[in-house]
């Protein structure tokens, strides 16, 4: 268990430092596929498993592959990865940053920090993730229509900055 | 713009600010936040020429990052000390961060260069929008925080209050001259925050009567630089000759409005012992009053070179409500007599 948690955890650094690296949004999209992998598996071995689930399916499965399609339309002829040394220098370097980084924040002071979100653990059946999204619907119901409201907004306020198509705001849409 | 869009993004401009007005928990005074900061773009991008989309950019990514340090720095409080309550912020991290976050939000120096650059791309009217109620929802926030270090806001206000002078001097464009008068403004806000929040709240809203009338007079006058303003009396000549007073009113002189705020906060700086602080502050408006004073000199003081017989010429009268405007002058020049009233208003 320790070692799969290890590996997900390393997937994870490794794939945000090819999100941040990679110029050309097709493999830079993919490390962000590879993060938010990894993050669901480290979120299923603490037990959010209706968190990952939702994760998994509305974020990786809705919004990432749509902003892969629009990533494609753009087109790139000869997209830049790690296969030229500049990329991969990038790479190496945030890699040595995250060791460093490691290095200085090394030691347990984090053990405190993590708060158990449910007691019973795998004897409920009631986790600490559904739990949530319960409250979130019943105590939380204002502030869970606000956030409709605000990507109500959002889809909106998108939709009038890119009205016109070349002749409005955005001459690239 | 179609008038339903308009109306869900004025709307969203309101419940933003409100949202964040009402909101005890940092979670709920971020959405504000970021909801002002969306409702405002298409409004900004609205006629789109290149110009105005640079504008929109630069806002958002300022926004942007402010409201996302914003939200760090209450994730880190919510993690060391388990608070999330606006008021209760004590670790020093955090505060330094919000107070950072917020002055990027509002534009105060040395976080100020976006300012001058968006509000020169954007219309007068959205510009006004932009220098008043925006501000309301980071003030909220401001005037609630416990402010970690004391040196940090009265150094954030002298460098504002300095650069706002200095930066407007070399301006002709209003709008830019507007940016910086904004920024020595906020700079005197801040400087008197930890003494007595309720001044930075007179100096907010005796601030904001000043700016109205000024954007107005510019709306009116459709003038945007120094230029267009100077020729610019034939078209209302009697506001010409009220517009010096405005302006002087913004730069802080007795005995209009404007000397309110800098004179309590003067003294407020002076029984706190700060009288150093104090004489640097006043003499930084000097500088901010010399750009106004150039502007009244332009527009009323003298008539640029004319033929002899040069006249008001004939001209439609201008489709823009003047009721506001003159609301906002009265107020702008006669309210010093009210100075114990209002103080009492604002401290309950």
């Amino acid at each position: 268990m320790v070692y799969i948690m290890f590996i997900f955890l390393l997937g994870l650094v490794l794939g945000l430092a090819a999100v941040a690296s990679n110029p050309s949004p097709y493999f830079a999209a993919l490390g962000l596929v590879a993060v938010a992998g990894m993050g669901c598996g480290v979120l299923v071995g603490h037990g959010g498993s209706f968190l990952s689930l939702i994760l998994f399916l509305i974020y990786l499965g809705g919004m990432l592959v749509v902003f892969a399609y629009s990533a494609a339309l753009a087109a790139e002829p000869y997209p830049e990865g790690w296969g030229s040394w500049p990329v991969l220098g990038v790479m190496m370097a945030y890699v040595l940053g995250v060791c460093v980084a490691a290095g200085l924040f090394w030691g347990g002071w984090y053990e405190g920090a993590w708060v158990s979100a449910d007691e019973f653990a795998e004897f409920s059946v009631f986790r600490g993730d559904i739990g949530g999204v319960a409250l979130m619907y019943s105590a939380g119901g204002g502030v869970l229509v606000m956030g409709a409201w605000v990507l109500l907004l959002t889809l909106l306020v998108v939709l009038e900055l890119t009205r016109g198509l070349s002749r409005g705001a955005l001459r690239a849409v | 713009m179609n008038p339903y869009i308009l109306a869900i993004l004025l709307f969203s401009l309101g419940l933003g600010t409100t949202i964040t007005f009402a909101s005890s928990h940092w979670l709920l005074a971020w959405m504000g936040l970021e909801m002002n900061t969306l409702a405002i773009m298409p409004l900004m991008a609205q006629h789109h020429h290149p110009r105005a989309i640079e504008a929109t950019t630069k806002y958002f990514l300022t926004q942007a990052a402010a409201a996302a340090t914003l939200l760090f720095a209450s994730v880190t409080n919510a993690w060391l000390t388990g608070q999330w309550e606006i008021q209760q912020i004590t670790h020093p991290l955090p505060s330094t961060m919000i107070t950072l976050a917020l002055a990027l939000k509002i534009g105060l120096a040395p976080l100020h260069a976006w300012l001058p650059e968006v509000l020169q791309g954007l219309d007068l009217t959205t510009g006004l929008i932009l220098s008043t109620w925006q501000k309301l929802a980071p003030f909220a926030l401001i005037l609630q925080i416990q402010p970690s270090s004391s040196t940090l806001l009265i150094i954030l206000g002298l460098t504002s209050a300095l650069v706002g002078g200095w930066g407007g001097l070399n301006q002709t464009q209003l709008r830019k001259i507007l940016a910086y008068s904004s920024i020595a403004h906020l700079g005197w806000m801040i400087l008197v925050l930890q003494f007595s929040p309720s001044l930075t709240l007179l100096t907010l809203l005796t601030y904001f009567v000043m700016t109205f009338s000024t954007f107005l007079v510019f709306k009116l006058n459709k003038a945007t630089n120094i230029n267009t303003l100077a020729t610019s009396w034939t078209k209302a000549p009697t506001l010409t000759a009220l517009t010096p007073l405005i302006l002087l009113s913004l730069g802080g002189l007795p005995p209009l409005t404007g000397f309110m705020p800098k004179w309590l906060i003067l003294q407020e700086l002076t029984k706190q012992g700060l009288a150093p602080t104090a004489t640097l502050a006043a003499l930084s408006a000097l500088l901010s009053l010399y750009f106004y004073l150039r502007l009244s000199y332009a527009m009323s003081l003298t008539i640029s070179p004319n033929n002899l017989t040069g006249t008001t010429p004939w001209r439609f009268s201008s489709t823009q409500l003047t009721y506001p405007l003159a609301t906002s002058t009265a107020m702008t020049i006669c309210l010093l007599p009210l100075t114990p009233a209002i103080s009492a208003l604002l401290n309950p």
